[in-house]
């Protein structure tokens, strides 16, 4: 047996070198060019990640997933840019000022502001970025976040016209920007990758300047080097960038290996100095690991109720199911990955003005109690009338992950609450329409905000809210978030927003299960990587040693 | 032949043409809609623009004729999920890679399936057979996504011989190459073995045995050219399927090839990419039948081609 192998192995070699003579038209065969493959020296200051997938998208006005924005936050720059703690901070421009209703923005940007190729980002840039984003014609999924500009939302949906958009370029580096209502975290949205430029010149000469890495043009710490599809994406320091004395790393490389277990095995063979999004058992046996690194992410794991469905319909028994599950079990056994029990919608991880935590500061708006749960399922099944729970099913999009959990809950809802309940899965999509569509008593969600803000969790089940499959609506919640929209004060928004939390958590359409966590395993010797609460790591200021 | 010839490829156009009808049809009977997702605070209006620019918002009608008319210009329309590349970037930019591993996975599985098939059947019943047999009851019966990561872990891992997973260079290719090729293996170690067992058993043998011709002329001028014909069969399908990327063993070892788009297309409701994988698939598969019929009048020269009925 063993010896048939070996043969088996050693004739193995000689065929494929004839078969590669057919085949190899292809792709990746032959790349004399990247001699990356060998580690590098200790002291190159390069970082090889992993993307998982090819990044579908990396142009700034239809992009919308993490792995295209891990991507982008390191090539380009806004108006504002993050620190390294993820505060908004001047970047493209170096000065703003702010007319006294608060409405109206002038941005003077930096004369050393350079894209990649060495020309200037210009006003114009911005203008007909923004323009771009919120054109019917370019469809972006995204443009909804920049309704806060004035008539853009009318353009956008096709009711205004573009001359009515508060989005000015008054000379080459002036930028004017007018605000339907004053809104204080407008510096935060700037600095999130929605927001990034475009150069006009490539855009409007190749609509599909940002597919490769010959026509991509960017202006922030990196430029892209190289990219072969489905396989790997090669970003190095752009000298061309204003700041660029502060960005560390000179290389960073992204792979594109989709199987968790193939990532943590090219880990462990030094082929990764970086890893993510790992199966539950390899956590278990890395946990120890001087390389385990697990930071708080900014979403909620949650099951959400469909009101207009019995038994749902009443808050006392929608109550006493959230009241019933043993979430510290359920993250310490079930989901294993070093997530929070929740009980709020908003995560960890939105800094409020007084620089506390908005979590810290809202605390927990319920308790598990088992029998307090099932004195409100009496009370509750009294109030409606019913002699017997109508019968409940637990939906879920099919996932192994998923799966384990819904059967942890089915299993405490039986054992704390004496409730039967069934579980039924689907696929995603067709699990979306269902949901849509309200055909589930309750089922799972997942929800990260886009920006580190309360409002950004909040907006969910605001009543005329796509997102909101609930049919929860409640004027109170509503007004409260449009107030906060609107408030100038920071301190006092918050308040609101507090206040709008406590109304959802009384109503309680949904049950907060978790607040995700992100598990990563970071090679010795580089350092300084930085976390932000809704992205993956940024390298900019990480060294290797 | 040149009759037989060109109303093979009339049936071929034909059998694709139904192909993608039928694909076009059950594709949109699934539930589901290519823009929905977790995150979609859409406003009508975006969806609006959204299916505008895919002309999804035309009569299904109407969208199938644009469909065919493109097709027959060879584009394979846009990608819905990825914004800049079409599907023909997709299928380029991956074939290669698909086909490198495929090509080098049916070459071994070949070698060694027809040596392996050979042997056992020439000393049947006997510990050779045995363990051939063993083996290709093993190969079948381990799936790839077990056989790829056992791979990784010896032959990469423990004994670091070759990189875990990427295309970067040939050595790259090796074990990929191998996870798949023992599942076909197997298969035509079996195929084999037993044609091969029946036609040693035919009067013809025994008449060359007779006439004192060596057991090694005989097996090779007389008894693997009747007994590979099965063999040649199950081929077509094998390497379409193999050319065309399989999804598993793509994934485990991360190559960037084309299986990927097959199981993505459809979970995304990506429809130009569901039916461009499909079409490939179908038109390599169909192109590749058509191969294996000619080979036939080569191997067995009894078979004639034609195109009446026989």
């Amino acid at each position: 047996m063993k010896k048939l192998a070996a043969f088996a192995l050693s004739v193995s070699l000689v065929v494929p070198a004839l078969a590669g003579c057919g085949g190899s038209s292809g792709t990746a065969t032959n790349n004399p060019g990247t001699a990356s493959s060998t580690p590098a020296a200790a002291v190159k200051q390069e970082v090889v990640f992993n993307a998982k997938s090819e990044p579908p998208d990396l142009n700034p006005l239809t992009s919308t997933d993490t792995t295209s924005f891990w991507i982008m936050d390191h090539l380009g720059e806004g108006l504002y840019t993050k620190d390294k703690e993820g505060n908004p901070v001047l970047g493209v421009a170096k000065e703003v000022k702010l007319s006294d209703d608060k409405l109206k923005y002038t941005f003077i940007l930096r004369d050393d502001a350079k894209w990649t190729n060495g020309e200037p980002v210009t006003a114009e840039d911005f203008a007909y970025t923004f323009m771009k984003h919120i054109d019917p014609a370019t469809a972006s999924t995204t443009a909804y976040l920049l309704y806060y500009i004035k008539g853009a939302e009318a353009y956008n949906k096709g009711t205004g016209k573009a001359e009515d958009v508060g989005i000015k370029a008054l000379d080459a580096k002036t930028l004017e920007i007018e605000l339907v209502a004053p809104t204080s975290y407008f510096d935060k949205m700037l600095a999130t990758r929605y927001w990034h430029p475009i150069n006009k010149k490539q855009a409007e000469a190749d609509p599909k300047w940002a597919a490769n890495a010959e026509t991509y043009i960017s202006n922030g710490a990196y430029k892209l080097v190289s990219w072969k599809h489905d396989s790997e994406l090669v970003i190095e320091k752009n000298e061309n960038y204003w700041n660029k004395d502060d960005v560390k790393m000179e290389k960073i490389t992204w792979k594109m290996v989709n199987d968790a277990t193939t990532s943590y095995q090219m880990y462990k063979s030094g082929e990764l100095d970086f890893n993510k999004e790992m199966p539950s058992d390899i956590l278990a046996q890395e946990k120890s690991s001087p390389d385990y690194k697990s930071v708080p992410y900014y979403g909620t794991y949650m099951y959400m109720f469909n009101v207009t469905k019995e038994p749902f319909t009443n808050k006392k028994v929608r109550r006493a199911f959230a009241m019933a599950i043993d979430r510290k079990a359920l993250t310490e056994m079930v989901s294993q990955g070093g997530e929070t029990p929740a009980y709020s919608m908003v995560p960890r991880g939105a800094i409020t003005p007084t620089g506390k935590d908005f979590r810290e500061e809202g605390g927990d708006y319920f308790k598990e109690d088992p029998a307090e749960a099932k004195k409100l399922l009496a009370e509750g099944m009294q109030e409606a009338g019913w002699s017997t729970l109508p019968e409940v099913t637990l939906m879920y999009n099919t996932d192994e992950s998923h799966k384990k959990i819904a059967q942890a809950l089915q299993e405490m809802l039986k054992k704390n609450l004496g409730v039967d309940v069934k579980l039924t899965n689907q696929e995603w999509k067709v699990y979306l329409d269902t949901t849509r569509q309200k055909n589930y008593q309750m089922g799972r969600m997942g929800w990260v905000g886009q920006i580190s803000d309360p409002a950004f969790n909040l907006d969910y089940y605001l009543g005329d809210s796509p997102n909101n499959r609930t049919g929860w609506v409640n004027k109170e919640y509503d007004d409260l978030n449009m107030a906060a929209k609107v408030e100038q004060d920071p301190n006092k928004r918050m308040e609101l927003l507090h206040k709008a939390e406590a109304v959802l958590m009384e109503e309680m359409p949904f049950i907060p299960i978790y607040h995700y966590q992100q598990n990563y395993l970071v090679k010795p010797g580089l350092e300084g990587l930085t976390y932000p609460v809704n992205a993956f790591p940024s390298a900019r200021w990480a060294t290797k040693k | 032949m040149a009759r037989y010839l060109l109303k093979r490829i009339l049936m071929m156009i034909v059998t694709l043409w139904i192909i993608v009808t039928l694909t076009f049809s059950l594709m949109h009977m699934i539930p589901g809609d290519p823009f929905a997702s977790e995150s979609d605070q859409l406003p009508e209006q975006i969806l609006l623009n959204l299916r505008a620019k895919y002309h999804l918002d035309e009569p299904l009608p109407m969208q199938y004729l644009s469909y065919l008319k493109s097709l027959a210009m060879l584009d394979l329309g846009p990608s819905i999920k990825s914004e800049t590349r079409g599907v023909n970037d997709m299928i380029k930019d991956g074939f290669g890679s698909s086909a490198l591993i495929g090509m080098q996975a049916i070459a071994v599985a070949l070698f060694f399936g027809l040596i392996f098939g050979i042997i056992a059947a020439l000393n049947r019943n006997t510990w050779i057979d045995y363990m051939a047999m063993v083996m290709a009851v093993l190969g079948i019966a381990v799936p790839s996504f077990i056989m790829a990561p056992l791979l990784i872990n010896y032959l990469a891992i423990k004994l670091p011989l070759f990189p875990v997973a990427t295309l970067a260079s040939w050595k790259h290719s090796v074990l990929p190459s191998l996870a798949l090729a023992f599942g076909p293996l197997a298969i035509i170690t079996r195929y084999m073995r037993t044609s091969m067992i029946e036609v040693m058993n035919q009067n013809y043998i025994r008449t060359a045995e007779a006439k004192g011709i060596p057991t090694f002329l005989i097996v090779v001028r007389h008894g693997i050219r009747n007994a590979i014909l099965p063999v040649v069969t199950f081929l077509g399908p094998l390497v379409a399927g193999l050319l065309t990327g399989t999804f598993v063993v793509e994934k485990i070892f991360a190559v960037p090839g084309v299986g990927k788009y097959f199981v993505d297309g459809i979970f995304n409701r990506d429809y130009p990419v569901i039916l461009g994988t499909t079409v490939f698939y179908s038109a390599i598969l169909v192109l590749i039948i058509f191969l294996i019929d000619l080979a036939y009048m080569f191997i067995d020269p009894r078979i004639k081609l034609s195109g009446r009925g026989r």
